[in-house]
């Protein structure tokens, strides 16, 4: 069955695309294409059985199939932040109230004035160490909202901004800490690197990537090397009443929390206990922990700054990717092609990173 | 009518953390029973799923059963994305 695309009078998709691609279109498409490929995936359950009759396994991508948003280059513009944060006042419509632009004095919120310097801090690892421009690596405006909903207990990315509620002040007291908003913000990055499907291991490796800025954004700012860190994400936002020191431990995955509420941190570290999920879009933060305590591994065995070369292989690796349904090993391979890439074939620094990987039940 | 709200997703991606709600507007003001019918309406609840879906990093997913009498239970998912702000703000006041 062939579908029509009621959008262009010609287009070059005009057979059944399978939904791995759909969601690829969705990704990375322009605008009309994108929400053409939304379109059809919304449609996806009514055409299934008829497509079930016709079933074949999809075919590999092929090398021809390059992404369709191409990578930026260094911008030779790269200069300074351009932050607005909002005061969502306590309401679900975004951005909310702008309070404070780049340059302003702060405005006397809190949040707000956190917000903008945080952000500021995760636009400067990723200019000054990695030469990008903002998210996008164009200069894009970093738009955050604070005090977005009432008693939120969340924060997100949802494309175009960062959202960060305040919490119930029970499970969570807040969503302001630095390693959260690197996480965030990181999210961005990612879009605009190529893009990894939020499900199962692709979904992991966006989650893990983003825990990976989020942590080298905070240790950066503490000017923390590899041994002082805590390698915590989200330190201190649990509730008072909640037994655990942080939201993830990339150092300890599984041991962030314990708590009678909450329940005891999922995280694994090895692939042997890999959770297979329906929930949490395939476990996304749950299997974040192995890629994570991977990094951590390698950072450890370097030692020194993290956002150095082990931050320089990450967001290098992050940019040669090309594959939005990238699994664990896919990722692992790109790491260590970018690690030779930058310290030669057969470094020693390669065997760490190897090691690291193989020590998570990831061999390369 | 029964609405049934419940949460999945999130920064934490902790289901212990995730909302559970059950309201009966039957109980509540007559403004808040109106807005909440409206909102919640079978019809307009089915409209919203036809709009823009993504699965935004660590956004929320909602869970939505509407119970009415005598039928069988509607069961709607949509993202934070799709639901009007107006809507959310219902949710967090009830």
């Amino acid at each position: 069955m062939c579908l029509s695309l009621s959008c262009s009078h010609h287009n070059p998709i005009a057979c059944i695309v399978p939904p791995y691609m759909l969601r690829v279109l969705a990704l990375r498409g322009d605008p009309a294409t994108a929400e053409m490929a939304r379109t059809l995936l919304r449609h996806d359950e009514e055409i299934r059985a008829e497509r079930a009759s016709h079933a074949s396994p999809p075919p590999p991508l092929s090398e021809g199939f390059a992404g369709l948003l191409p990578l930026p280059a260094v911008d030779p513009d790269l200069c300074c932040a351009d932050r607005r944060i909002h005061d969502g006042q306590f309401r679900a419509a975004l951005p909310g109230n702008l309070v404070r632009s780049e340059g302003d004095s702060p405005c006397g919120i809190p949040d707000a004035d956190l917000a903008y310097d945080s952000a500021g801090q995760v636009f400067s690892l990723f200019a000054e160490e990695y030469g990008r421009n903002s998210l996008d690596g164009r200069g894009m405006p970093l738009v955050a909202t604070v005090q977005h909903r009432r008693n939120y207990n969340n924060a997100f990315w949802n494309g175009e901004q960062m959202a960060y509620g305040t919490g119930d002040g029970k499970i969570f007291r807040t969503f302001l800490e630095l390693s959260v908003i690197g996480h965030e913000m990181a999210h961005g990055v990612i879009q605009h690197s190529g893009g990894l499907i939020y499900e199962n291991q692709s979904g992991a490796l966006n989650e893990s990537i983003a825990d990976v800025f989020g942590a080298l954004s905070q240790q950066r700012a503490l000017r923390q090397e590899v041994h002082q860190a805590d390698w915590l994400v989200g330190r201190g936002i649990l509730g008072p009443g909640i037994n655990g020191v942080a939201l993830r431990s990339m150092k300890a995955p599984g041991t962030a929390y314990s708590d009678d509420l909450l329940g005891r941190d999922p995280q694994p570290w090895h692939m042997d206990h890999f959770v297979t999920t329906t929930d949490d879009n395939g476990g996304v933060h749950i299997n974040s922990g192995i890629p994570n305590h991977a990094f951590y591994l390698f950072c450890n065995y370097l030692g020194g700054r993290s956002w150095e070369l082990p931050g320089q292989i990450w967001y290098r690796a992050l940019q040669d990717l090309n594959n939005p349904m990238a699994s664990f090993s896919d990722w692992a391979d790109q790491t260590l092609r970018t690690a030779s890439a930058l310290t030669g074939q057969g470094s020693l620094e390669g065997q760490m990173l190897r090691r690291a990987w193989k020590l998570v039940g990831i061999n390369v | 009518m029964i609405i049934d709200i419940a949460t999945d997703g999130g920064f934490g991606g902790i289901a212990a953390a995730a909302m559970h709600k059950r309201i009966n507007p039957q109980e509540q003001a007559q403004a808040l029973r109106d807005a909440l019918c409206a909102a919640f309406a079978p019809k307009a609840l089915q409209q919203m799923t036809q709009g823009r879906s993504h699965d935004c990093p660590d956004g929320l997913r909602y869970r939505i059963t509407i119970i009415q009498s005598g039928q069988d239970p509607c069961i709607f998912t949509l993202s934070e994305a799709q639901m009007p702000p107006e809507m959310l703000d219902l949710i967090d006041s009830v």
